[in-house]
């Protein structure tokens, strides 16, 4: 395992050494994944380009729509204002990976592109309707991040590609954000199933806009639509929520592994989803801003 | 493999090394500086053992590039107090039995450190939490928690001097 290291000062630069080392090169920013990966000798790149000195791509912006630059640390998300209210879920899925020392440098950008089925921060994120900015040497795309990852590990993301931020729309009102994860404990723990719900009430109580999004649960994380279908202009009543979640098991497909039989996990999507559908209702009815 | 030269700001001195740059902080820390207070374990950033404070955050050193810590502030556990004293999170440690075989204690103690400095009065669900990052595998974690709780405390009514950072 041995490597040259590069540190760009601009995303021009950056762009330009990725696009020249190809797929003998990887970018670096948390390196909370890629770093492992390397001393597994999963992994073993001709060069690593350090994006720690590149401008631009750890903001938090939140005006019309909220934009996250890709090297936004989970811990910044958990802490930031913004997330404190409606959008609420985004800092509760950021709050329970790893520990302080992985939060602290891990990314946003990282955990899109790392495209493990459990990444928690994207399945708030596909709850959003995020999508992705990627940057590369003939200019810049924007995509869903729903489809993005395609297998565990595997994304659109062309080689000479940085993705450089995620995005998405500003909430409505009477809307509200919620992020459950289930595992063996409480800290340090890769989900062993996860859920993002997002609700929009309208005037009189009923649905105008839901997301339902699943981790750990397919091999990439997903939306459970025919849930959110089964929602469409219907008050959120105990008996319909619980259906929901069941539709959502039914729709998800699971494995068994070291960590919970595929059953299980399934069971845990039928108990999770009406669990956050009924908190979200829950915030709305409290006025969450 | 070409060597690069490194300016690194470790406790308060610069040092300079020339390493390869596939190389960790952890490895440098160790090999290069004889700073072995940081332990080496499961090199995943999983265990924790290899704690350091980088802008006064707490950072998995096995997973950092010695290269990526130039002109950034970086304290060890040799760094916390002034040569021959104790950081009341050290004090604490030892007046709370909250150390066994010790491997875990400097990463635990630099953990801790980090979450104080941002969180003064700290309840004991709190420094858990703080603390997930960091496995202990002889104590059962509850001295290691009281001794925090205490040092919290002793922090609030005399600070340590700037000597200790």
């Amino acid at each position: 395992m041995t490597f040259d290291y590069h540190e760009p000062t601009s995303v021009r630069e950056a762009i330009e050494l990725g696009a020249r080392f190809g797929g003998d090169g990887r970018f670096l920013a948390g390196g909370t994944d890629l770093m492992v990966q390397i001393h597994r000798g999963r992994l073993n790149p001709r060069h690593v380009v350090s994006l720690q000195c590149v401008p631009g791509l750890d903001g938090i912006e939140v005006d019309g729509a909220v934009r996250l630059g890709a090297r936004v640390t989970h811990r910044r998300l958990e802490s930031a204002e913004a997330f404190q209210g409606a959008l609420r879920g985004l800092a509760e899925g950021a709050e329970v990976v790893g520990g302080h020392q992985v939060r602290n440098v891990a990314t946003v950008g990282g955990n899109i592109v790392n495209a493990s089925p459990a990444a928690d921060v994207v399945v708030v994120l596909l709850a959003l309707d995020a999508t992705l900015t990627c940057l590369g040497p003939a200019g810049e795309r924007t995509v869903a991040l729903d489809g993005f990852a395609t297998a565990p590990g595997v994304t659109g993301l062309r080689p000479n590609e940085l993705l450089t931020r995620a995005s998405f729309p500003r909430l409505a009102p009477r809307s509200a954000t919620v992020f459950l994860k289930a595992g063996r404990r409480r800290a340090m723990e890769i989900s062993i199933a996860c859920v993002a719900a997002r609700v929009t009430l309208d005037d009189l109580e009923r649905c105008q806009d839901v997301r339902i999004a699943l981790g750990a649960v397919a091999p990439t994380a997903i939306r459970a639509r025919a849930a959110e279908r089964h929602l469409e202009a219907r008050p959120l009543t105990d008996g319909l929520m619980r259906e929901t979640g069941r539709i959502a098991a039914a729709e998800c497909r699971p494995i068994g592994d070291v960590r919970a039989s595929a059953r299980y996990r399934a069971l845990l999507v039928a108990t999770l989803v009406p669990r956050a559908l009924a908190r979200c209702l829950e915030r709305i009815k409290l006025g969450a801003p | 493999m070409t060597r690069i030269a490194l300016s690194l700001t470790i406790n308060g001195q610069t040092h300079d090394v020339l390493a390869e740059p596939h190389r960790t902080l952890l490895d440098v820390l160790r090999t290069d500086l004889g700073l072995i207070g940081t332990k080496e374990n499961c090199l995943e950033a999983e265990c924790g053992v290899c704690t350091v404070l980088l802008e006064g955050a707490a950072v998995n050193a096995c997973i950092l590039l010695a290269a990526q810590c130039q002109g950034r502030a970086i304290v060890t556990i040799e760094g916390l107090a002034a040569p021959g004293q104790l950081h009341p999170l050290q004090r604490a440690f030892i007046d709370h039995g909250a150390v066994q075989c010790g491997y875990c204690i400097p990463g635990m103690i630099l953990a801790a450190k980090a979450y104080l400095d941002t969180n003064p009065e700290p309840d004991g669900d709190g420094v858990r939490e703080a603390l997930a990052g960091n496995l202990c595998r002889c104590t059962g974690y509850q001295r290691i928690i009281d001794a925090v709780l205490s040092a919290a405390r002793a922090l609030r009514t005399s600070p340590p001097s700037q000597a200790a950072r």
